[in-house]
């Protein structure tokens, strides 16, 4: 297992690019756990004069916002509610997929034709305006907005463990499990999930960038959770002052930019190491 | 050399010491070595060996199309009336290409584009090099696809590739690579992707359109059965060198490289066989990252030598218009001689 | 053909069937009643008024009957009254819908023309500096969120350079000819299009590298070069012709999400499409405009969809044998 673990380590390594995206996860990562002690109080407080540049003044190195909010406090919190909300989202958006897609694929039948249909019709919804949709008939709760996003992007997911079941569902080991008398559910989840999940992990990391960009069009739009600070409400609190301050956009902005990046890269990268073409060797 | 080449006419093409290279993570690899090669017009040159033996690469170098990276024309001339393809710019190649030397190819459903029709990809190739209008290019490419023996040529001429069968598509490839006359046609491996009933169908087309024109015609093939049929003069190929030339009879004859009766002899459709027994060739050629010293066949040559282990043979003219690298065939030669003269 | 077009319309008929029963799942879904919400928010009070609104959206009959009404009054293109607008909802949808239409073609056409030509370039250049440098502005635009792109192009070439409006579609007050008003909404047209483009042409130009890569390995393209066509033409007729396959494909798969991107530009941009429609609408809890737009949206991709599958038809002889 460790062997397996370092040879994967080695193969996700030979990506420089991959590395590179690797250290900005873990800064934003490490940013966002270390956010409550390095600005413990409240980061939507008002701290000092409105609109100061960035690295003018050294007790707000990011400068603050057209009420005086330190934007350095706020980035620093946002991370908290962007990875968080990137990463549920990515796992609703999992499970979802991975029961529509094994279910159709092992089930087969009108069952597979149905839930392929589902598919394609989450395909056709205009997906942002799906989840300004449930945002606001269910409300404005971080909640929602995750479920909201992990419920638009489950699609590519749920076709691709389609596809993986259908190719392993006929082979021997599969065949062998069924002749023991194992249940079709544990056949399912026990013995070809595992089999199937190196490429939809690599699919469900990419979905964490999307669901960042989701994320952040919906609280830029002001339709995000108004408690919790993120960076895209953030943008969109300084899109009024683009004309004097445009730092207050472009900060949050890049931001998020950085971290889609990062995960994009680390997507890849995973993707080299765990591509199957590869493992089968 | 001089026994080498074929009395007659000039030779419209001559490879003199050619030398191709494929650079790779390993090294550069010697895929084709010192090759010399003469085709003369309305004469058929047959290139036989296993695959891997640099025969395509040959074909490709005439052609300058070699895949770069990783393969690469880094030494010789190859000559075709009068000039040196390997020193002319990409712009003249394109004007030799498809107009002075033509090729067709080993797997005909996949070398013609599947979304474009036929017909305009004749038309394609008909007027990158004769100044012609679209209606005339039309007229000319229906009247390809009937001297090819494609029936319902008109209606044929709008089909896609995948409405056609391969040894229809292989015909359609004949056309285009006639098209604008040639002197020289190359055809690698035309018959292996195509059913035995098709493949003599092709060899007797492709016989037919050259003592119609008289150009020169290189084949390329394992397939010795299309040899004895089509060859005049056979080059036999042998990790990236010639170890024999001759002419085809006397070459099914008496080859004289023991990796040629190897060929013959594992070939059931040779027409002769060297005594009864069928002779297999035992062993894998060897990679061109570790070609042995001396002989490349050594590993796999029941006349073994120790001269073979120690050194390379040198392409000799050991009989009359045919030579062979090959020191068995020099020691039983001689002894052949010896015989004679006591 | 004419049969295959059919066949793929009628399709869509289905999709569409469910997004409307989703939609009512959508109203039912709501805490408390989406109807009191509803009058609530948009403020009607008159007794006679909410009882003919109750009568309209069925509330006070059993849920299938309410499902069934629903189904038939959408069949009907009724999707209901807007009192903010004051209008049919399904009329005010239609009004706003051509500046939508504009913005996605127009976002279309730039990420078609950029992303395709990007993707050639860095195929033909490939591990060179040119293809380095393609292949990191692509990561970039394909990280970037799409409206913070437009407000920095806004900062850049409007506000700082001048050299593009701000917002809007049309210069106001300013009475031009048929050709002017033309080249005045290209003139807004250039930066949301453009910040709604560029996230896709960095996929295609992605995809279309790849594609090209790999198309270009390929029998068929020896053979062109073995005709004696230049690099160019090979290029172009043979190479291109087939690696743009998946690029149809794939942007057929995005039309939905490039749909949804505009509903952001446009409320960075303050262009008059149905995304800023349904922000405004959003905002104000205009709930039969939400779920109009949701469901002609839908509509829209579906057809749309359809419309890229014709394309493909018409573009690949062999699915047709299929």
């Amino acid at each position: 297992m460790l062997t397996l673990f370092f040879d994967f380590a080695r193969r996700f390594a030979r990506n420089r690019a991959a590395l590179v995206g690797l250290f900005l996860v873990l800064v934003v990562v490490g940013v966002a756990i270390a956010a409550p002690w390095w600005f413990p109080r409240n980061p939507l407080r008002i701290v000092g004069r409105p609109e100061i540049w960035p690295f003018m003044s050294p007790r707000y190195p990011l400068g603050t916002d057209s009420l005086g909010r330190d934007i350095a406090a706020m980035i620093a919190h946002g991370a908290r509610t962007t990875l968080l909300i990137g990463l549920c989202a990515s796992l609703t958006a999992t499970i979802i997929g991975i029961t529509v897609g094994a279910t159709a694929a092992y089930v087969g039948g009108w069952v597979d034709e149905l839930l392929m249909r589902l598919t394609e019709l989450f395909q056709t919804i205009p997906n942002l305006i799906f989840v300004l949709t449930i945002v606001s008939i269910l409300g404005q709760k971080i909640e929602y907005v995750t479920i909201a996003v992990g419920v638009v992007t489950w699609t590519p997911i749920a076709r691709l463990t389609r596809a993986e079941f259908m190719s392993l569902r006929d082979r021997e080991f599969v065949q062998a499990c069924r002749a023991m008398g194992m249940g079709s559910l544990w056949i399912m989840f026990g013995e070809i999930l595992p089999n199937a999940l190196p490429p939809v992990i690599v699919l469900s990391s990419l979905v964490v960038a999307g669901a960042v960009l989701f994320e952040s069009a919906v609280a830029f739009l002001g339709l995000g959770d108004p408690n919790v600070t993120s960076w895209g409400q953030l943008i969109g609190d300084g899109r009024t002052l683009i004309r004097s301050s445009w730092y207050i956009c472009a900060v949050p902005g890049l931001a998020i930019m950085l971290t889609v990046l990062a995960l994009n890269l680390v997507g890849d990268g995973l993707n080299d190491a765990l591509n199957p073409k590869l493992r089968d060797r | 050399m001089i026994m080498g080449s074929k009395a007659g006419p000039a030779p419209i093409l001559s490879i003199e010491d050619l030398q191709v290279s494929l650079f790779t993570r390993r090294g550069v690899l010697p895929a084709v070595d010192g090759l010399s090669l003469t085709v003369s017009a309305g004469e058929t040159l047959a290139i036989v060996g296993e695959s891997g033996c640099g025969k395509s690469l040959t074909a490709l170098a005439i052609m300058r199309l070699l895949p770069n990276p990783p393969a690469k024309i880094v030494g010789g001339a190859v000559r075709f009336m009068g000039r040196d393809l390997a020193a002319l710019s990409e712009r003249e190649m394109q004007r030799v290409r498809g107009k002075d030397i033509s090729m067709i190819f080993q797997d005909p459903m996949t070398s013609l584009n599947p979304v474009v029709a036929v017909g305009d990809q004749l038309i394609e190739a008909i007027r990158r090099h004769n100044d012609v209008s679209r209606h005339e290019a039309r007229d000319r490419a229906i009247e390809l696809l009937r001297q090819v023996r494609i029936p319902d040529a008109e209606r044929r001429f709008n089909d896609y590739p995948h409405q056609m069968s391969g040894g229809m598509s292989q015909r359609v490839m004949i056309a285009m690579a006639i098209a604008c006359g040639p002197k020289l046609l190359i055809a690698d491996e035309p018959t292996t992707a195509l059913d035995v009933t098709i493949q003599a169908q092709i060899i007797e087309l492709m016989k037919e359109l050259q003592s119609s024109s008289d150009m020169g015609l290189i084949i390329i093939t394992h397939d010795l059965g299309v040899v004895a049929e089509v060859a005049d003069r056979v080059a036999v190929m042998y990790a990236g060198r010639k170890v024999e030339e001759a002419p085809v009879e006397a070459l099914f004859e008496r080859p004289l490289h023991r990796y040629t009766r190897g060929l013959l002899g594992a070939t059931p459709s040779a027409q002769r066989r060297r005594g009864s027994r069928l002779v297999e060739i035992t062993g894998n050629v060897p990679a061109l990252s570790d070609l042995p010293q001396g002989c490349a066949f050594q590993n796999r040559c029941p006349d073994v030598l120790d001269r073979c282990r120690a050194e390379r043979p040198q392409l000799a003219p050991l009989l009359p218009h045919r030579s062979a690298a090959c020191f068995a065939a020099e020691k039983e030669l001689s002894r052949d001689a010896a015989a004679i003269g006591a | 053909m004419r049969r295959i077009i059919i066949r793929r319309l009628v399709q869509i008929i289905p999709l569409i069937f469910a997004v409307i029963v989703m939609n009512f799942v959508l109203i039912h879904l709501a805490p408390g009643s989406l109807f009191d919400v509803m009058t609530s928010e948009q403020q009607i009070t008159d007794p006679k008024m909410l009882d003919q609104l109750r009568h309209t959206y069925g509330v006070d009959q059993p849920v299938s009957v309410q499902l069934a009404k629903y189904i038939w009054s959408v069949m009907r293109l009724d999707l209901g009254y807007s009192y903010r607008q004051n209008a049919p909802v399904f009329d005010v949808i239609m009004q706003q819908l051509p500046a939508t239409l504009i913005l996605m073609l127009a976002a279309i056409g730039i990420a078609l023309l950029v992303g395709v030509t990007a993707g050639v370039l860095a195929s033909i250049k490939v591990n060179t500096i040119w293809d380095n440098l393609i292949s990191l502005g692509a990561v970039f635009f394909f990280a970037a969120p799409s409206f913070w792109l437009g407000i920095m192009m806004t900062v850049m070439f409007a506000v700082k350079l001048g050299w593009f409006p701000v917002g809007g579609m049309r210069t106001i007050g300013v009475d031009e000819s048929a050709f002017g008003a033309v080249l005045d909404v290209m003139h807004h047209l250039v930066l949301p299009a453009t910040a709604l483009g560029l996230f896709y042409a960095a996929t295609f130009a992605r995809v279309m590298r790849a594609s090209m890569l790999e198309v270009a390995r390929l029998d068929f393209v020896r053979t062109a070069r073995a005709k004696g066509l230049s690099g160019g033409r090979v290029v172009l007729a043979h190479v291109m012709r087939n690696a743009m396959l998946p690029i149809v494909t794939l942007l057929g798969l995005q039309l939905g999400t490039m749909l949804g991107g505009s509903v952001v530009i446009e409320a960075v941009f303050s262009w008059p499409g149905i995304g800023s429609l349904l922000f405004d609408s959003v905002m104000s809890r205009n709930f039969p405009m939400v779920l109009g737009v949701l469901v002609l949206g839908s509509l829209l991709v579906a057809v749309c969809n359809a419309t890229v599958d014709l394309l493909y038809l018409r573009l690949d002889p062999r699915i047709k044998a299929r």
